[in-house]
């Protein structure tokens, strides 16, 4: 059966006010903005400047540039002096190398054009992360942020580097001899050789002291590992391995403890008998959560309870844990939960995860992964991942010992401590008390202002180094592009400072040679250096470079310790309140170190779908009750409430509120990141400061106050005016559907017509002549909604590589965005066909509960981009012939021709042809968003694709320029095209592959293959378009 | 001793016979020689005026023939030649006859005739010069010839005219006769109004079609490089300059170091004028210079300066074509097989190059049209050629027909 849920993308939709039957009927929300040209009419009838005048103007201004026009610049044409033997201008290069910011670690590809990298690619050779997310993929701009500290910086003033680093190497002496301490505060160091660095220093300054600290800390899980094994970090989880998931407010689509883990996720998920089942119980709406096939909504204070509750069902140890009171439905929903992780085909293919920085709920996770045997199988407990090492106790000993006036010299590097410590941390306070602070930073940022000295370090795109993200995996950073500014590596600086003559390119091929020697293998370096990684046995004691004494507490039932006192302390602290407080990460914005990134900003929440902003998440039960609302406006756009938000006595103000379908009630969520103050044009101003809120390392807080304040907040929300209601669009079904139904109609019906000739499909009854797309090729794209996350990799890709201008927040609230991918987010409403034929409600009253909004929605998305149509829409109402059809399968848009009618997009039934209201690569008022306008920003720009000027519609080419380049180095080598060796952008960004594009007229292809799986079906068929790409069908497994 | 004063006495004596044809001895010292040796500078190797002098004849034609075996052999003066140079062992010439080289060895000897200034400095005409264009001047005459007779005719009619008692016409006269016949006549009033309209509309849309256009284009260029004397005297292969153009969009303009593969050997000092006179007087090129002076490159040295601050050549544009049209020399020089002259015109006749090509988007088309593939030759078309040829029946397979002429393959 087909599922008939009701789909609705917003509240506005939802209640079907006016507003959203407006926004349904017109493609462009907003009208032409004349008035912004023109001026108001009065000022237009004073003006002195007759009609006359008007027309002298108008001819001399046509006859100037008639004849400027004659006049062509004068073009220079630059060579090479020496030219680099590998670089052949026009030719792209890949080089491959690590990305690591403390948060995210991925082994990726950099496409370099005459020495400039232009994009990020996924290593899908790599042996450990080779996948990108949203962040990674807009990273290589930031490398061009004109914001980016230029010239070290010291007491206010610039310097230079031997000054710097000289009066550096004096007052760590002056430290040293006084007997003050000289710390280090880091984010996590992966890198083994610059861990071997930092024990030189130790060992030259014995006041010399590195303490970690992760912005996002897992200090307590970390803890409770390092007890465990005897190695600081976290678990391999192995989700390829795992028949059931159940995740405790853990966001492990995003991010959280640094491994990749979506595609493993996705290929544990790919529809049959044994596709995994995913639980998600949690707060916020999470990533996570919206993919899960079941989700329940639990407060951060019931988190504990449920666990608690949980571990009793499960366990046979005989130890039964003190459970304070519970729902009844959290109650059910874990004695079903329960039920399933006890089924035999789950045993020991489970994994149950825990969100957040607590140790007592990670001991009760693992006591429950122990029970039932997914110890060493899917939570790989030996085989430590290495990247979060931030340490709670030894962050608070250092604010202690600063207090107290105990330490003399503080380095920082990887951290912005002023921005992520909470207010009730007093960091500054605590900074204002050490005579010498120094910051490595790319940026004057928040914490780099306040220093004494401040300096400038390279970008990872600019460095050198290595990284053991993970037992037995080693992985190397090369510089791509020499440096832009005066910057150094914080590694050169540490090898001056302890007194090492040499630099950290040499240093690192010692250390390289050094560890490869000791582990007995050898390897050329090039070869390492081309691959980006090498698996060789290197271990925890190799990143450290001490003794690791190894424990196996974990391998017995021994380990299972003090669950009492855990449930016991989980208990007394729940102590609930009015509201309560999740702190989570957007997909997009991360931490924060990247939030002056403008692709990232203007990044919709893959759930919110709201840009340049953070909110309170919140119920929409809670917002009646405190009459907080989110009203559209005329134009569509979406106003919300203010409020103001206490925790702890520490109060964060003018928070908009944002009603957020999914969110537990009687919570609310508020998104990291944001609010910087530092960061640069971009990231400046935008949002609020959650990390103020913060009072210690953890990030759900009860008990918190909610004030609602005067005013209205304005989102920028860019689903709204895209609506496909009510027909088949995410096309879902259940596993048991999929499995069992006799025929894929049933599931996947593809509709029909009536004629005089019987009943037709739709490709059947065309007006048009049928194109010729059997010679030659034919390409098309699948997409995988079963797999798809919502992550948006690939949108932000596109943005990328297809040089898609940022438009800011105002022209997204105008509905103006210029995304050529979307990912649609769909929730469901309860009320069915089926529920309505059971109960005998009739029509009306059926839509109309089905406006009604689910308590707990699920969450469908879809990519959308142009469908590239065979019986295109558009092509046939363009007055131009602007927008023609390629023998190819693919729908072309000629820039050069268009004149901006708009017909086609206002009959493309997609929505996905988009105008350039302004020349935003031009305009002044873009000047702060578009990286286009800066000369720096400029140079990610793709060569091989058109910067688009006002006044011309654009879309989704299906990177054509990527298809001409692949079907030339073929003719070039006189051979065929492979197969995989063309790939758009979003596919090849795509961590869990849910994209798959080829040629469907090469027999072999994976794209033929998928679109005649019947799972395949075409958006709107019914419309009879034919497009070259196609949807595979959701399997939910419920 | 007595042996050595032989062959120094032997050595003289034939230093003063002649050895062979200096002339043709110059021909092949400057195609085998020229690139290491100059007679009166060490470059790469020694200067070689004189040489004789030093060696014996047999000697030297045993080194210059296969300088390795003669230093197998165990001869003393080639080793330490040999080492003297750092180990930088000369060519092997196993292809020149000993007459060939006895020609240069008798070169080496005379050198190059020292051109004397010719009285006068006429040059003659030189036979086979491109003949002038007489067109205009031809058609000047035959019109002063054409108002002569006219005015002749005119003034034998009124001869007549008065012969006959009448009143002589002025040609004034006539005129206003002929205009008042054709003012009256409608209809030849409306043909010329619309002849002339036309012809008027047809020049502004000419002029219009021709803005941004750039045909014959030739900017003056900061090095007065010659592609005469490349790619038409010498044949230089165009891939060797440009060789981007087979690989890339760009054709690429060669990086200075590029040059320096020739240009460290031939420094234009050897120019000579019309006259035969040495054109920079024995001094490098200063065009030449140009270069050196942006890769640093010590003429006298023969060595590039180290920590030079090198700078850029900044040569004009000439084909430019818009930011919105997509052009790939590889698809066109590689996959498409075309000349480079095809679209760049007779480019090894060109002192200074010039756009020869509208490079408007209906020139593409046109040839687009025009051009057929070889889909018979290039493997990525097994497979697409027999449904091309099914398609087709047999019609030759041009760019076209392979979808070279939709928009998206050059405007995305």
């Amino acid at each position: 059966m087909a599922e008939n849920k009701k789909f609705w993308t917003s509240f506005e939709q939802f209640g079907n006010t006016p507003v959203a039957q407006k926004m349904a009927n017109k493609e462009f929300a907003e009208e032409i903005p004349s008035e912004e040209f023109l001026g108001d009419a009065e000022k237009l009838e004073n003006t002195s400047t007759s009609r006359r005048d008007f027309l002298k103007f108008l001819g001399f201004s046509t006859a100037a540039a008639t004849v400027a026009a004659c006049e062509s610049p004068v073009v220079e044409s630059i060579p090479y002096i020496v030219k680099p033997e590998e670089v052949i201008p026009g030719m792209p290069n890949y080089y491959a190398t690590s990305y690591f910011d403390g948060n995210d670690f991925a082994s990726v590809l950099v496409k370099v054009r005459e020495g400039r990298p232009i994009k990020i690619e996924p290593n899908k050779e790599a042996h450990f992360n080779g996948d990108t997310n949203a962040r990674i993929q807009a990273s290589v701009l930031s490398l061009y942020d004109s914001a980016r500290l230029k010239e070290p910086m010291m007491d206010g003033a610039e310097t230079d580097w031997n000054t710097a680093i000289d009066s550096l190497k004096k007052e760590l002496d002056k430290a040293e001899n006084n007997g003050k301490a000289i710390a280090l505060l880091t984010n996590t160091i992966i890198s083994p050789s610059t861990r071997s660095i930092l024990n030189k220093l130790q060992a030259k300054y014995t006041q010399f002291k590195h303490i970690t600290y992760d912005a996002f800390s897992v200090s307590n899980k970390l803890d409770y590992y390092e007890k465990a094994t005897g190695v600081r970090g976290i678990p391999h989880y192995r989700l390829d391995k795992s028949r059931l998931i159940v995740s405790f407010g853990a966001d492990f689509l995003n991010g959280w403890t640094g491994q990749n883990i979506e595609a493993d996720y996705a290929k544990s998920r790919k529809p049959g008998p044994n596709m995994s089942r995913h639980i998600q119980i949690e707060t916020n709406m999470s990533l996570t959560g919206s993919n899960a096939d079941k989700r329940y909504k639990v407060k951060p204070s019931e988190m504990g309870t449920a666990l608690a509750y949980l571990f009793n069902k499960v366990s046979n140890t005989g130890v039964t844990l003190p459970v304070a009171a519970m729902r009844d439905d959290l109650k059910k929903a874990m004695d079903a939960t329960a039920a399933e992780l006890l089924e035999g085909k789950n045993k020991g293919n489970s994994v149950v995860f825990v969100g957040g920085n607590d140790a007592h709920l990670e001991n009760i996770a693992f006591a429950i992964n122990f029970a039932l045997g997914n110890i060493s199988n899917t939570v790989a407990v030996g085989d430590t991942v290495f990247m979060r090492q931030g340490s709670d106790t030894e962050v608070h000993n250092l604010l202690t010992s600063m207090n107290a006036g105990n330490v003399g010299v503080l380095m920082m590097h990887g951290v912005n401590p002023s921005y992520t410590m909470g207010a009730k941390m007093k960091f500054d306070e605590a900074m204002a008390k050490v005579p010498v602070t120094v910051a490595f930073s790319e940026k004057l940022d928040e914490t780099a202002s306040q220093c004494k000295m401040s300096l400038p370090i390279h970008n990872f795109l600019e460095s050198w180094g290595d990284a053991l993200p993970k037992v037995g995996v080693y992985a190397l950073t090369q510089p791509v592009i020499k440096p832009l500014f005066n910057t150094r590596q914080p590694q050169e600086v540490y090898l001056a400072l302890a007194g090492e003559d040499t630099n950290y390119y040499n240093f690192l091929r010692a250390f390289y040679d050094r560890k490869t020697a000791e582990v007995g293998v050898s390897h050329a370096w090039n070869k390492v250096l081309h691959d980006g990684t090498l698996e060789i046995p290197l271990t925890a004691e190799d990143l450290w470079e001490k003794e690791v004494i190894l424990v196996n507490s974990h391998e017995s039932e021994t380990f299972v310790y003090d669950l009492l006192n855990s449930a016991t302390a989980l208990k007394s602290e729940a102590k609930g309140g009015k509201f309560e407080l999740a702190i989570y990460q957007k997909a997009g914005i991360g931490t924060g170190t990247l939030a002056n990134n403008p692709h990232l900003q203007e990044f919709p929440d893959p759930i919110s779908r709201v840009s340049w902003d953070n909110y309170l998440t919140m119920s929409a039960a809670d917002a009646l009750s405190m009459d907080l609302i989110n009203k559209a406006q005329s134009n569509g756009a979406v106003n919300g409430s203010i409020v103001n938000v206490t925790v702890d006595g520490v109060t964060l103000e003018n928070v908009p509120v944002f009603i957020q379908p999914g969110q537990t009630q009687g919570t609310v969520g508020l998104a990291a990141g944001y609010g910087r103050k530092g960061a640069g044009k971009a990231g400046d101003g935008v949002g609020v400061n959650a990390y103020t809120l913060m009072s210690d390392f953890s990030r759900t807080y009860q008990d918190i106050k909610i004030e609602k304040t005067d005013g209205e907040h304005e989102f920028a929300m860019s689903q709204l005016g895209h609506t496909m209601m009510g027909r088949k669009i995410v096309n879902a079904t259940t596993l048991d559907t999929y499995l069992n139904a006799s025929s894929s109609e049933e599931w996947n019906e593809t509709p029909m017509f009536h004629t005089h000739k019987g009943h037709l499909e739709s490709n059947e009854v065309s007006l048009w002549e049928e194109h010729d797309h059997e010679t030659g090729h034919m390409w098309n794209m699948s997409i995988d909604l079963n797999s798809c996350t919502g992550c948006g990799a690939c949108v932000v890709a596109c943005h990328v590589e297809n040089n898609v201008p940022i438009v800011g927040k105002e022209e997204i609230r105008n509905h103006r965005d210029m995304h050529w991918l979307r990912i649609d987010r769909y929730y469901t409403s309860d009320m069915t066909e089926e529920y309505a034929e059971e109960n005998s409600i009739g029509a009306i009253d059926k839509f109309a509960a089905m406006e009604t909004p689910a308590s707990s929605p699920e969450v469908y998305f879809q990519p959308v981009m142009c469908q590239h149509c065979n019986h295109a829409p558009c092509e046939t109402v363009c007055p131009v012939a602007a927008t023609t059809h390629s023998a190819e399968g693919l729908n072309h848009m000629t820039y050069n021709r268009c004149i901006g009618t708009r017909y086609c997009a206002n009959n493309c039934p997609y929505k996905v042809r988009r105008f350039n209201w302004f020349n935003y690569n031009g305009n002044d008022d873009f000047a702060d968003v578009n990286p286009a306008q800066d000369d720096y920003g400029r140079m990610v720009l793709n060569p091989d694709v058109t910067v688009r000027s006002r006044g011309v519609m654009e879309k989704c080419s299906l990177c054509v320029q990527r298809i001409q380049y692949g079907k030339l180095e073929a003719k070039k080598e006189g051979r065929a095209v492979v197969e995989g060796e063309i790939n758009t952008a979003c596919a090849q960004a795509c961590p869990t592959g849910s994209y798959t594009f080829g040629d469907v007229n090469n027999k072999n292809s994976a794209v033929l293959k998928a679109k005649q799986d019947k799972r395949a079906y075409h958006l709107l068929e019914e419309v009879g378009t034919q497009p070259s790409v196609f949807y595979q069908t959701k399997i939910k497994n419920a | 001793m007595l042996l050595l004063a032989f062959f120094t006495i032997s050595s003289l004596t034939s230093s003063a016979q002649s050895l062979g044809d200096a002339k043709n001895g110059k021909k092949l010292f400057k195609s085998n020689c020229g690139a290491c040796h100059k007679l009166d500078k060490k470059v790469v190797g020694p200067a070689l005026a004189g040489v004789t002098e030093r060696r014996t004849e047999e000697w030297l034609i045993a080194w210059i023939k296969d300088n390795a075996a003669l230093r197998a052999t165990g001869d003393a003066d080639a080793i330490a030649i040999y080492e003297e140079y750092g180990g930088a062992a000369m060519n092997a010439f196993p292809f020149l006859s000993d007459q060939d080289i006895k020609d240069i060895l008798q070169y080496t000897i005379d050198g190059d005739p020292i051109a004397v200034p010719v009285p006068g400095g006429e040059v003659a005409a030189v036979p086979g010069a491109e003949p002038q264009d007489y067109s205009l001047e031809i058609l000047i005459t035959l019109g002063l010839l054409f108002a002569l007779l006219l005015a002749i005719l005119i003034k034998m009619r009124n001869t007549l005219k008065v012969v006959k008692g009448e009143d002589p016409e002025s040609v004034v006269d006539d005129l206003k006769g002929i205009w008042g016949a054709f003012a009256r006549n409608k209809f030849m009033v409306t043909i010329a109004t619309i002849t002339v309209g036309v012809f008027f509309l047809a020049e502004v849309y000419w002029f219009l079609m021709g803005i941004g256009m750039e045909q014959n284009y030739q900017p003056v260029q900061p090095i007065a490089f010659s592609h005469k004397i490349h790619a038409g005297e010498n044949k230089v292969d165009c891939n060797y300059c440009h060789s981007s153009a087979r690989h890339s969009k760009h054709s690429g303009i060669p990086s200075a170091n590029v040059c320096m593969n020739c240009h460290m050997y031939i420094d234009g000092s050897e120019i000579t004028d019309a006259s035969g006179q040495l054109k920079y007087e024995g001094e490098p090129s200063p065009e030449i210079g140009k270069i050196y002076a942006s890769i640093g490159w010590d003429v006298n040295e023969k060595k590039y300066i180290e920590g030079y601050e090198q700078k850029p050549i900044k040569w004009v544009r000439i084909h430019n074509l818009p930011d919105l049209a997509y052009f790939n020399h590889a698809q066109h020089v590689t996959a498409g097989k075309q000349e480079c002259q095809t679209c760049h015109g007779p480019i090894q006749e060109m002192e200074e190059v010039y756009q020869y090509s509208e490079l408007t988007m209906g020139w593409c088309i046109n040839c687009h049209r025009e051009t057929k593939v070889d889909v018979d030759n290039n493997g990525y078309y097994e497979g697409i050629h027999d449904k091309l040829e099914e398609k087709y029946h047999g019609e030759d397979i041009t760019v076209e027909k392979i979808g070279g002429l939709e928009c998206g393959k050059c405007h995305y």
